[in-house]
């Protein structure tokens, strides 16, 4: 049984669960059952400013029969008073006090505005706070969220702010909706952010209704855009933290957020630089007990590789993503189709012949049957073949060595330099 | 032809220039591929034109062999 306690920034939790600032984590009654549940943490619902919600918020995009590969939604923060959601959280810290229950605030880029807003949520005893600087809809459009989120010096100022007053550790929760995160990831760290998480939501427009030309989702005919999150955005939300995590500027822990939905998910956060994981989609899909399936499977996962403490996982694959004028232009692979196992459905021949290197060749055995065969002198190695393959181990892709030494692209350049002009254009 | 046999008769020339004595003294890489600009000791000069990308890998390799050890 491996140790699966965090401590993010000084934020303790009994595992790195933690459900993100939405739906979910609204009022005492569903963290008090996502706990119980499992869960290791809640990032309360945004507190601020009082809003109002339009009706009809979330829409969903289903791809090929995959329910929620991507969620939309044009929900604000929290509708509920103040007053409502410290009480409760109050009540679920002393039922809880082992869990991490941690503020997510949002209020008008003004020091007296956040002043206010932490001592009252740390008065109720939270263990931390998240600055919601990411939502990408309805409060930006008053200064908030994405819109001073999108604005290094905001981000830097208000985390100052923040920090002025705050005696709980502060993460600073970024928005995607931004060429270069880690900027806006510096800025945080500048204004002395003790951790940051990502990603919110990325602006997005789920759909468009091509028999009644209505946006989905409409409120009364009329659509706005809105956040997209779910399994759709994990990639970008693993590079977003990928890149903050190999950035020795922002040398703070991170939270990562962004279409985490099982154990496997949060691993690959956790090795590319997340101390601990938020959920939010996953849980809206499927319900808070996908959490016991996230232990378990993670715990397994821990014991079998023989490591002690989840935390020894964290930026174990930083290292290992670089730039790509730093990879080896001389490494090579090759596709290898297994002709037992494969089904004769010519998919990959299909891809290599009309979108690739026209290199798996269709040929005939002595009995006349059909089979397919890669000429692997003109193979790439692009990986298309065992993509569209619906065979599992149809298609090995295999190192072949090229009998050339390792030289990268910024190596490569260099040497021409050197030649050119007699110096090193990238040492000089 | 496949482009594989294109490299291999690049990576002959290549070779070859190599084996006759020359030196890799400039590279030209622009719009119509990458020209080679070899030299031997005798101050003549051979000129190869290559296309294919491994041709490109190839003669990078060279030139780093080249620059690392004084000599190929
Ligand atoms: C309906 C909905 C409401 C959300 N509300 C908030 C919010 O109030 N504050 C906040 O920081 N993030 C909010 N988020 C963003 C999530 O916390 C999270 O960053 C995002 O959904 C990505 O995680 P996921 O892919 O696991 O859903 C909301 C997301 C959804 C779907
Ligand atoms: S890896 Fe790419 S180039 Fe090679 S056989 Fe497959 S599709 Fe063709
Ligand atoms: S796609 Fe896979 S199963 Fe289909 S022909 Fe190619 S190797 Fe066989």
């Amino acid at each position: 049984m491996a140790d699966l306690r965090i401590n993010l920034a000084g934020i303790q939790s009994p595992n790195p669960f933690w459900l993100a600032s939405a739906p979910p984590t609204n009022s005492g009654y569903q963290v008090q059952r996502a706990f119980e549940a499992g869960w290791g943490g809640a990032v309360w619902k945004t507190l601020g400013d009082p809003i109002l919600n339009v009706s009809s918020r979330f829409a969903a995009v289903s791809f090929n029969g995959q329910k929620v590969a991507g969620f939309n939604n044009i929900e604000l923060i929290t509708d509920r008073p103040l007053e409502v959601n410290l009480k409760e959280i109050y009540e679920t810290k002393k039922k809880f006090p082992n869990h991490a229950i941690i503020a997510s605030l949002m209020v008008e880029p003004k020091q007296e505005k956040w002043h206010e807003i932490v001592k009252r949520v740390e008065d109720v005893g939270v263990d931390g706070l998240e600055l919601n600087f990411g939502c990408p809809h309805g409060m930006a459009e008053r200064g908030m969220g994405a819109a001073s989120g999108q604005v290094p010096e905001l981000v830097q100022k208000q985390t100052y702010w923040v920090k002025e007053v705050a005696k709980t550790p502060v993460i600073v929760k970024l928005t995607p909706n931004i060429t270069d995160i880690t900027v806006t990831a510096e800025a945080a760290v500048e204004g002395g952010a003790d951790a940051i998480s990502m990603i919110n939501t990325i602006n997005s427009l789920a759909a468009v209704d091509i028999d009644t030309w209505d946006t989905v989702p409409h409120v009364g005919g009329k659509g706005a855009h809105g956040g997209y999150c779910g399994p759709a955005v994990k990639p970008i939300a693993l590079h977003m933290v990928g890149e903050c995590a190999r950035n020795p500027r922002i040398n703070v822990p991170i939270s990562g957020i962004g279409g985490i939905s099982n154990w496997q998910n949060a691993v690959e956060f956790m090795l590319m630089g997340a101390t601990g994981v938020q959920v939010c989609t996953a849980a809206m899909h499927h319900g808070f007990r996908i959490v016991e399936d996230m232990i378990e499977g993670l715990n397994n996962y821990l014991d079998e590789k023989g490591i002690a403490s989840v935390s020894e996982l964290v930026g174990k694959s930083v290292q290992k993503y670089s730039d790509w004028g730093d990879l080896d232009l001389n490494y090579k692979i090759v596709a290898r189709i297994n002709n037992d196992t494969c089904i004769n459905c010519n998919k990959c021949h299909i891809a290599c012949e009309d979108t690739s290197h026209q290199c798996i060749d269709m040929l005939k055995d002595e009995s006349g049957k059909g089979y397919l065969k890669v000429r692997e002198e003109d193979c790439v190695g692009c990986n298309l073949c065992s993509i569209v393959c619906p065979v599992d181990g149809a298609i090995d892709m295999v190192e072949v060595k090229s009998g050339l030494p390792p030289m990268t692209w910024n190596e490569r350049q260099a040497a021409l330099g050197i030649l050119a002009c007699g110096v090193d254009p990238v040492t000089k | 032809m496949s482009e594989y046999q294109d490299f291999l008769q690049e990576r002959d020339r290549l070779d070859f220039m190599i084996q006759q004595g020359y030196s890799i003294k400039n590279i030209i890489e622009n719009l119509s591929g990458a020209f080679v600009e070899l030299e031997n000791k005798e101050g003549e000069k051979e000129t190869l034109q290559i296309l294919t990308p491994d041709g490109r890998k190839y003669f990078s390799v060279l030139l780093l062999k080249q620059q690392k050890t004084g000599a190929l």
